[in-house]
């Protein structure tokens, strides 16, 4: 009589990077939806465009709660939007060199926009002038 | 240059996978610009020289881009998303996009007519 043998421990399962990217998607995805549509919202429906000046973003961001949210959206839209590009690289560009290239400029270019946004958000004095 | 595995013929699916893709890109590069516009805040000045330029009638138009574009991205997601939690949706997906556009162009349109307010009473160019 044959028997059936006991199954092999699974392998665990490690989430691939691509998995977590998959699952950032969603969720940035998610959350932008709040974050951007209530800042577009404010910032061009509420108020006209030209109401938005100086004055009105001082006034905001006297209100620490209005920076984090600020900050939020930077952070996700542009995690989301190089992500997103990522894949389209991906698809796009071919050629090793290029792509590494493309990804290498997307990336840098990323970077140095998380840390203007984020000085400009952290360093705006809180009272105006 | 169009590589033959990324290209698909999945009908509604298809017109749905490129929207999202333009629409992304699209305003990725409008981040890109918003970001650096913002960074002038620290010079009051400059910054509503620069700022005053999103109140002329040209890019209030690109203003609206912007919002159908985000719209469209933003139901598109929410289409993808449910679909990953309900797989069953995926059987009524010519109705889910017609649902996405239906949804961009209902909040869209009376958006844009906001936008371009002040151009329609005549009080700007």
């Amino acid at each position: 009589m044959s028997t059936v043998e006991a199954p092999r421990k699974r392998a665990p399962r490690k989430r691939s990077a691509e998995a977590w990217s998959w699952a950032f998607m969603r969720l940035s995805g998610l959350a932008l939806v709040f974050l951007a549509l209530v800042h577009f919202s404010i910032t061009h429906i509420i108020n006209d465009v030209v109401e938005t000046d100086y004055d009105f973003v001082a006034e905001r961001w006297n209100n620490p709660a209005w920076r984090l949210f600020d900050w939020l959206l930077l952070v996700l839209a542009l995690g989301h939007g190089v992500n997103g590009l990522r894949w389209i690289v991906d698809d796009y560009v071919r050629r090793p060199g290029r792509r590494r290239a493309a990804m290498g400029l997307l990336y840098g270019l990323t970077a140095v926009l998380v840390v203007v946004g984020t000085l400009t958000i952290l360093l705006f004095p809180a009272r105006p002038r | 240059m169009s590589p033959a595995s990324t290209r698909y013929k999945g009908k509604s699916g298809q017109w749905a996978f490129l929207g999202h893709r333009i629409t992304g890109f699209l305003v990725f590069l409008f981040l890109l610009l918003h970001i650096v516009d913002v960074s002038l805040v620290r010079w009051p000045d400059t910054y509503d020289a620069v700022h005053r330029l999103y109140g002329n009638v040209l890019l209030r138009l690109f203003e609206v881009g912007l919002l159908l574009a985000l719209l469209f991205h933003t139901f598109n997601g929410v289409r993808i998303v449910a679909v990953d939690v309900f797989p069953e949706a995926v059987r009524n997906q010519r109705r889910l996009l017609q649902a996405v556009v239906a949804l961009t162009l209902l909040a869209g349109v009376p958006g844009g007519v906001v936008i371009m307010w002040p151009f329609i009473e005549g009080r700007i160019l």
